[in-house]
């Protein structure tokens, strides 16, 4: 029994001294100390300032009326009341319209031919062009919103005079034009703006990065500065390595803990993005994202040989990321190959459950599967990293004997190592 | 100058050949980022979302309303559900992106003309296929009264032509330029892929200059190029600037000719486009390894820059729906002038009158290039003077 009792307390008291090494290393690192602190609320902040208008909303367009006619005219006074789109300019021919498009000043072009007023006074069907400048997916989607809505509007005034031509008026007309009439819900985010969609998955997608990078560019310095062994206390060497693991970890759950709560339960808040999710359940499930995350991190580090190589490999991965999660782009349409990929990263589970819950109410046994998923990776990625770091110990162990032992021979030799670089280019 | 230049490019080159890894990685993932992309989302639209239906009804119209939504290409049902909660909880769970709830009687009150309402439910929090699948579910809808309007106009007696009037006295013809099938991919990678490799170029300079900052080469380095700044930086950054530019090139033929992303322009004005953006982002990569000596500070702030460069673009979110503040703050990301040349070249098809503004800014870069190098320039004296001493 107190054999038990002291190896429970050696290991506390091993985990706690490898906690405290790897705070000092954290705090005494400026590219670290920006990456985990700078970058987690510079971020939001920045992506909250941009984003700040959710919709996309008075879009200029210009307007080629060749019919002059009253129809014509009322509908280009509904199309300017919208919120979506302003007519700006009033152009005598398409070619001045398509040179104010190519000048960028207008997103969109309304023509109306010159037969418009006559086929809608005969009773016909009469039709207008619309050209939409598709750079960007928001004014496409604007400006075809503004006029599908003007459209409806339209053909609604038209038919009740066509029905009173007909002899039917009044709630009969009205009930012969929508047979069905639908009424729409746009559930979570009754505007449908970007903000509300984008900037929840961005900023899960934030804690993320920061810490895979910062993890791993401490995991790299390790290796770079060629002191994997020293930076472990000469003592906890042969025993187990889940007190390195687990006292590393902890130094940055510490630290996350409070950015956590910043980013993802505070700011959404304090910008007015839908925070409509249970409290409780929303800790209950950054859990294991955090866990999964640090442990993930710890692992991808072991394989990190210098400290910039991940920066400069895998920032573009956040891009990767963000799609892979299934928030830009619906998982349902993934291939196949892909969608198991993303299985593999806690971001996508993290995201995926973080949005449900934040933006969407979700409870925790909605996003059951996410959540049991990234309970998984915490544990297989905490296990895998203990056993990197035994190999690694190993591996280095080995080196170390290895050099001792060819002491005469000096083809070995530490410095010979580690500055390979300069001796290559002198 | 020549000689310098080529000294300091030698020595880059043997460089190279010695520590190929670091631009051998960077290769590896500019590719993953084209394959990855490309066959992420090779539908180019989504099609065939899932959603739902609640029918309280269970008639003929129920049904026939479930065949036609089948029928689009749009969406698929792809669950019946008795209740609303069940449908909002399995839209919690993501497994439907929009539901149709018919309520009771909904068929008998059509035969009535009293107007029977259907309610259409999208998720918005999942942008793209909510607003697609409510795309689809209201087109169904309107159809659904069309379709009662048509019968009772038959039976009156009009002719199809008159129906038509009836039915649809507006007809909006959309030409959508430049992209007529309203494909999602052109909107994003034209501007999201060359801006990878943007990025990695910008980190691929500082990290090149603070190496040698790092390893105490730098006085080595300058002295290849008979201690000219401009020479030495030319020798060592012009390789990469042809590698990265050759690479982004062969995206470019890859997404305007094997995905056949519509190029209106000329394609060489596309290429001079992109290599003015990579001369650009190694300008600014100069610039901050000559304000940051710091190898590890420098690379983090350039990654944070970098990343930034894709929201401030403007492609996804336009930049004139941005805060007075930030449009003005978007001049200082190549990326965005590369994205606005892009949209005058290839979806516009503009020629250089049209687009030179946009490779002048791109050029405007080079400034502060210089100014790094120069900040470089004066760390070498400094470093000098140290050794002297």
């Amino acid at each position: 029994m107190s054999k038990l009792i002291q190896t429970i307390s050696s290991g506390l008291k091993d985990i706690f001294e490898v906690f405290t090494l790897e705070l000092h290393r954290i705090f005494t690192d400026g590219g670290v100390m920006l990456i985990f602190f700078v970058a987690t609320l510079l971020y939001p902040l920045i992506f909250g300032a941009i984003y700040k208008h959710e919709l996309v909303r008075n879009l200029p367009v210009a307007v080629v009326d060749d019919s002059r006619s009253a129809s014509s005219r009322r509908f280009i006074h509904k199309l300017d009341a919208t919120p979506e789109v302003n007519v700006d300019f009033r152009c005598n021919t398409l070619e001045e319209a398509e040179t104010l498009m190519h000048q960028r000043k207008i997103n969109g072009i309304f023509y109306f031919p010159k037969e418009y007023n006559d086929l809608i006074v005969n009773g016909e069907q009469a039709r207008l062009c619309l050209f939409c400048d598709m750079s960007s997916f928001l004014y496409y989607r604007s400006v075809f919103t503004g006029a599908s809505s003007v459209m409806l509007d339209e053909m609604r005034h038209i038919q009740l005079g066509r029905y009173a031509m007909a002899g039917t008026t009044g709630a009969n007309a009205e009930e012969m034009i929508a047979a069905i009439p639908y009424d729409d819900v746009k559930l979570f985010s009754p505007a449908g703006g970007f903000t509300s969609f984008l900037v929840p998955a961005l900023l899960a997608l934030v804690i993320h990065q920061t810490l895979f990078l910062g993890i791993c560019i401490l995991s790299g310095t390790i290796r770079e500065e060629g002191q994997t062994v020293n930076v472990i206390p000469e003592r906890l060497r042969n025993r187990s390595v889940y007190r390195v693991v687990l006292g590393r970890s902890l130094a940055y759950i510490m630290i996350y803990i409070p950015l956590i709560a910043i980013d993802l339960v505070l700011l959404p808040r304090v910008f007015g993005l839908p925070h409509i999710g249970r409290l409780g359940d929303l800790c209950l499930f950054l859990l294991p994202f955090m866990l999964a995350t640090v442990a993930f991190s710890m692992t991808v580090g072991m394989f990190i040989r210098e400290r910039d190589t991940v920066v400069l490999t895998c920032i573009f991965f956040s891009v990767v990321l963000l799609f892979l999660s299934g928030v830009v782009w619906p998982r349902s349409n993934m291939p196949a190959f892909w969608r198991y990929f993303s299985y593999l990263f806690p971001s996508t589970h993290g995201i995926q459950g973080f949005v449900r819950i934040n933006s969407m109410g979700a409870q925790l046994r909605q996003v059951q599967f996410e959540y049991l998923m990234l309970w998984i990776q915490a544990g297989g990625y905490f296990l895998l990293s203990c056993l990197f770091y035994r190999l690694f110990f190993l591996h280095e162990r080995l080196k170390q004997e290895g050099w001792t032992f060819e002491l005469n021979g000096k083809r070995l030799s530490l410095p010979l190592q580690k500055n390979s670089m300069d001796l290559d280019i002198q | 100058m020549m000689k310098r230049i080529v000294n300091s490019l030698g020595r880059e080159l043997r460089m190279l050949r010695q520590h190929p890894r670091y631009l051998i990685l960077l290769t590896v993932g500019i590719l993953f980022s084209y394959v990855f992309f490309l066959t992420f989302m090779h539908e180019g639209l989504p099609e065939n979302l899932p959603i739902a239906m609640v029918d309280h009804d269970g008639s003929y119209l129920s049904r026939r309303l479930c065949h036609e939504l089948n029928a689009t290409q749009g969406v698929a049902v792809v669950a019946v559900y008795d209740t609303h909660r069940e449908a909002r909880e399995a839209m919690q769970r993501q497994e439907i992106f929009a539901f149709v709830e018919i309520p009771a009687g909904t068929y008998s009150a059509m035969l009535d003309f009293k107007a029977p309402h259907l309610a259409l439910y999208s998720n918005n929090a999942y942008l793209l296929s909510g607003t697609l699948s409510y795309k689809t579910l209201s087109t169904i809808g309107k159809l659904a009264s069309a379709a009662v309007q048509r019968e009772v106009l038959r039976k009156k007696g009009m002719s199809e032509t008159q129906i038509m009037g009836m039915l649809q006295p507006v007809e909006i013809d959309a030409h959508l330029i430049s992209n007529p099938w309203g494909s999602y991919l052109p909107y994003v990678l034209t501007t999201m892929l060359p801006g990878i490799i943007g990025v990695m170029a910008l980190l691929f300079t500082i990290y090149m200059i603070t190496n040698e900052l790092k390893h105490n080469t730098y006085q080595v380095w300058l002295e290849t190029a008979n201690g000219d700044m401009l020479s030495a930086l030319l020798g060592k950054l012009l390789p990469y600037t042809f590698w990265f530019t050759l690479l982004g090139i062969v995206g470019n033929i890859v997404m305007f000719g094997g995905c056949h992303f519509v190029c209106r322009g000329s394609f060489l004005a596309m290429s001079v486009t992109l290599l003015l953006f990579i001369l650009a982002m190694q300008a600014m990569g100069v610039f901050l390894s000559g304000l940051i000596p710091n190898q590890h500070l420098a690379v983090s702030v350039g990654g944070i820059y970098g990343m930034l460069s894709f929201s401030m673009a403007g492609f996804s979110y336009p930049v004139d729906s941005m805060p007075p503040a930030l449009q003005a703050l978007s001049y200082i990301f190549p990326l965005r002038h590369h994205y606005l040349a892009y949209a005058k070249i290839a979806l516009f098809g503009g020629t250089f009158t049209d687009y030179w503004p946009h490779l002048c800014l791109l050029l405007l870069f080079l400034v502060p290039g210089l100014m790094g190098g120069l900040l470089l320039a004066r760390k070498s004296v400094a470093n000098s003077c140290q050794t002297s001493l």
